[in-house]
């Protein structure tokens, strides 16, 4: 029976004065006590209360004061527009970038580091996703321009998911073991107390294992390891590993960032609905936004960091669902503030969620979203230790405290506000307001704002047709023009798959009705 | 060789200014568009920059292929819904709106607009021509209505359009044709529901003595001793008493419709602005107990309006198909459509010319019959 105990065992000198905190891996209000547990629960409950606070509440000022309500929707109509404005400007900037950094020879531009000391640990935490997932990440892995004796190749199966997986990731070990300089398959049993299961724990179990079984056993610095933590549909572009030595040689602390490149939902892209291509490029795009907005920017899905920064913490959490932004937020407050995300602006290729059947796409795009935006548990997690933390300069701890909860705020009610709120005085106001004019030039004005927001979309199509990959045999041309035109569904999929999901989220930790990890399937449609 | 990329993270600097310039504009912008959708403008008129404040007009038809004229200008197709015209940037004042379509009788009014207020009216338009499907009790096999007489041309297509083709047959012969059901049903309609010729007045002296109203239309009647019939829809009530025909409200001051309303003023501001017809009424309701005049916050109301019946007798009335704001009148000379809405005045239209004729509403479905024969009446030209 393993047991967090066992691991505790291990000595805890290594970690940074706040990691060694018996809170600072906390994930719920349940596992503290007294008034640290009172006051995590306030703050599970606020970002919940905040959205309802205030959809009903234009609810109720439409019906009992529909001038105020009416003067807020054309003021939050015109800030939709900025906004939108505002952030298109950072996507095109960084398409910019990412375009040129794209045609770079990262390779030649890393030759005048030494840099042969560095090893790169790759982890693939998986489930049951089907082989040819799988062997489309390792072909990505042997395509990459990177000296693959220097990488250190981990996938990790979880003992929940049967032998079955870990005959696959065997099968692989034999396949492929010989060509990276270390090959190593970890299970993640299915009995730690105190964990939940998904890729966070996995992950957890799988640096302990690799640790222990290759970095200590070969005697490698951890400081000369960068850490890749990916999904496993991530196809890493050829220049990866080189631009990520790039930007581990030139940052100013390089022990004390994390590492972000820009997920391409593209592997599948082709082959994916409408529906699908549309949530992933906008997923894509609100990447790019981040990262050109660092101080709003948190580790997302595939990135990269040292392993001597993961050591230092313990290797972040096993019990939370958004395993992939916390990681950032432990470093971050582990550090007292001085730990930041570099944005590479480099592209790795995943796959748009998507399933056999329409129903079936929906559905896990949905439980996709709802889990991404289940992401507000970090929010409680960073406000309760930015009490803690004093360290934490004041001014980093409520601009960050409000930038993240203004951003799940948004995320929920801005869509609803906009596109189902923006009516309402219309339909629910008084007798008096109807006869005015602001009555019936709200609506006009709310719609022409929204036109002129909706130039963003061009943009968007744009951008995203520039990074569709090339038409595969057996696709028409029409496709292209599906393609440009899917983006008007924008208005219904921020209410659908992102409003409301991020609801449903807020809505569950609001009521303690804590998620669990659910895991996207990844398969390869024909 | 390149050693670094060229094009580096967006510079703080950058997007800080972008960002204060995006916050000006949102300074700049609130305040402006507010002004502008409660009604403000910009006037350049008499080469001086002034701010004037407009109103509006919200005008419904029930017709999507219509031209609508304020104070005799076009105006463009600023549609709100697909029936709906919302025209913008109305200064204070009277102002007459137009509602005209080829082949359709022209709704006008001339109503007051304030500032910052929207004026609203629905307008309603009858084809000039009669419209009537022929309902006969033969008809071909592919549902052709089939007469045997040719005089149906002379006496009700010489003023009315048929709006599906119809078979003349010079043979009496029925075995090639078909019973037609909805004749049978229509029959049996005017059959158990006899309708007066009769004059309402002559009718009324000499059944009961005093004026009243004949109808043939479902009533409910308020007492087994009064004369007076009443026809509900909705919360509107349509009833005659004294001689006369009214539509009332029946329901709460906060559903009354727009009509039954007006701003509070003097008599006299009244009577320029809805006329004096709408002035005298409001100081009659102000003297009810029956009709009470409804004070709400602004505005008065009342809750009855005295029906145009162009000073003929009235043989029957009931609510026009699918409205509760329109009332189909057979008078004289003629069905007519009437709005309640009495502001200016009441648009009445003629919808079927002719005096030896009978009409039922059955199902949102105007029946008549005009000598022997039966028809629909159609309320919208037929397109084919």
């Amino acid at each position: 029976m393993h047991s967090l105990m066992q691991t505790k065992k291990a000595s805890q000198e290594h970690l940074l004065p706040y990691a060694q905190r018996s809170d600072f891996k906390v994930a719920r209000a349940n596992e503290l006590t007294g008034k640290d547990r009172r006051f995590f629960r306030f703050l599970e409950i606020v970002p919940g209360v905040a959205a309802w606070t205030t959809i009903i509440g234009i609810v109720l000022a439409s019906i009992y004061a529909p001038f105020i309500a009416a003067y807020f929707i054309i003021a939050f109509s015109i800030y939709w527009v900025l906004k939108t404005i505002f952030l298109s400007y950072h996507v095109r900037y960084n398409w910019k970038r990412l375009k040129h950094h794209m045609e770079l020879d990262w390779g030649a531009m890393v030759q005048r580091f030494s840099y042969d000391k560095y090893y790169h640990l790759v982890i693939f935490p998986f489930y049951k996703e089907p082989i040819e997932v799988l062997e489309q990440t390792i072909e990505g892995m042997l395509a990459a321009k990177y000296d693959a004796q220097k990488i250190i190749l981990v996938f990790a199966a979880e003992a929940r998911a049967g032998t079955e997986a870990e005959a696959v990731a065997r099968s692989l070990e034999k396949k492929y073991g010989a060509s990276f300089g270390h090959f190593l398959v970890t299970i993640h049993p299915d009995d730690i107390v105190g964990e939940i299961a998904g890729k966070g724990s996995n992950v957890h179990w799988a640096l302990h294992q690799v640790r222990q079984q290759v970095i200590d056993a070969y005697n490698i610095p951890y400081k000369n390891i960068l850490t890749s933590v990916f999904d496993i549909d991530t196809v890493i572009y050829p220049d990866y590993f080189n631009c990520l030595i790039w930007f581990f040689m030139t940052v100013e602390n390089p022990y004390k960032s994390c590492f972000q490149p820009v997920p391409l939902f593209t592997n599948n892209l082709w082959e994916a609905s409408a529906l699908s291509r549309v949530m992933a490029m906008s997923s894509t795009f609100w990447q790019m936004i981040m990262q050109e907005r660092p101080e709003k920017a948190a580790t997302f899905s595939s990135h990269s960091v040292s392993f001597q920064a993961l050591y230092e913490i313990g290797y972040g959490q096993a019990n939370v669902v958004s395993e992939d932004s916390r990681i950032f937020w432990n470093l971050m407050i582990a550090n007292n503030g001085d730990f930041q995300v570099v944005s590479m602006s480099y592209p790795i290729a995943m796959d748009a969620t998507t399933a056999s059947t329409f129903w079936g796409t929906i559905a896990n795009i949905y439980r996709q979203h709802r889990r991404w935006t289940y992401g507000v548990e970090n929010w409680c997690y960073i406000v309760y230790h930015f009490t803690k933390n004093k360290a934490i300069p004041l001014r980093k701890r409520w601009s960050v405290a409000l930038l993240q909860g203004e951003g799940y705020w948004s995320l929920v009610t801005n869509p609803i506000m906009l596109f189902i709120l923006g009516w309402a005085p219309i339909f629910l106001g008084t007798r008096e307001f109807h006869e005015t004019v602001l009555s019936y030039e709200l609506p006009i004005m709310v719609r022409n704002l929204l036109i002129v927001a909706m130039f963003g979309l061009v943009v968007s199509a744009v951008i995203s047709l520039s990074l569709t990959p090339p038409r595969p045999d057996g696709h028409s041309r029409f496709r292209y023009i599906v393609m440009m035109l899917q983006w008007i569904m924008v208005p219904m999929t921020m209410i659908v798959f992102s409003a409301i999901p991020g609801l449903d989220a807020q809505t569950r930790l609001m009521f303690g009705r804590y998620m669990g990890f659910w895991v996207t399937p990844k398969a390869r449609i024909k | 060789m390149t050693h670094e990329p060229e094009i580096q993270i967006l510079p703080q600097k950058h997007r800080s200014i972008f960002f204060w310039i995006l916050v000006v504009i949102f300074l700049i912008a609130l305040p402006s568009l507010i002004f502008y959708t409660t009604g403000y403008r910009l006037s350049f008129e008499n080469q001086e920059t002034s701010i004037v404040t407009t109103g509006g007009m919200y005008i419904t038809t029930d017709n999507l292929e219509v031209d609508v004229y304020l104070d005799e200008e076009p105006v463009e197709r600023p549609r709100l819904f697909r029936s709906a015209y919302y025209i913008q940037n109305i200064a204070a004042g009277q102002h007459r709106i137009v509602v005209q379509s080829p082949g359709y009788r022209t709704w006008a009014k001339v109503l007051p607009v304030d500032s910052r207020v929207v004026t609203e009216a629905s307008a309603f338009n009858v084809p000039e021509i009669a419209q009537l499907r022929p309902i006969t009790l033969y008809e071909t096999a592919t549902g052709t209505a089939v007469y045997f007489s040719n005089t149906i041309i002379d006496k009700i297509f010489s003023q009315a359009s048929s709006t599906e083709a119809f078979h003349y047959s010079t043979s009496t012969a029925t075995t090639t044709l078909q019973v037609n059901s909805e004749f049978l049903f229509v029959e049996s309609l005017f059959g158990t529901t006899s309708t007066s010729t009769q004059s309402v007045f002559s009718r009324l002296l000499e059944e009961v003595g005093k004026f009243g109203f004949a109808t043939t239309t479902p009533k409910e009647t308020a007492s087994s001793t009064e004369v007076v019939e009443k026809t509900i829809r909705g919360d509107m009530e349509l009833l005659d008493e004294d001689g006369e025909l009214y539509a009332r409200w029946l329901g709460s001051t906060a559903s009354i419709p727009y009509y039954f309303c007006i701003t509070n003023s003097s008599l006299a501001s009244t009577s320029y602005r809805y006329g004096e017809h709408v002035a005298a009424a409001i100081e009659a309701a102000q003297q009810s107990t029956s009709t009470p005049l409804l004070v709400d916050n602004n505005r008065v109301c009342r809750t009855q309006v005295k029906l145009n019946r162009l000073r003929q007798d009235v043989f029957y009335y009931d609510f026009f198909p699918n409205s509760s704001d329109l009332v189909l009148m057979k008078l004289q000379n003629g069905i007519y459509v009437t709005e309640i809405d009495d502001r200016a005045w009441q648009n009445t239209q003629l919808l079927y010319p002719g005096v030896d004729m009978q009409i039922i509403v059955e199902n949102g479905v105007i029946y008549i019959q005009d000598g022997e024969h039966y028809f629909q009446i159609a309320t919208e030209i037929e397109t084919n």
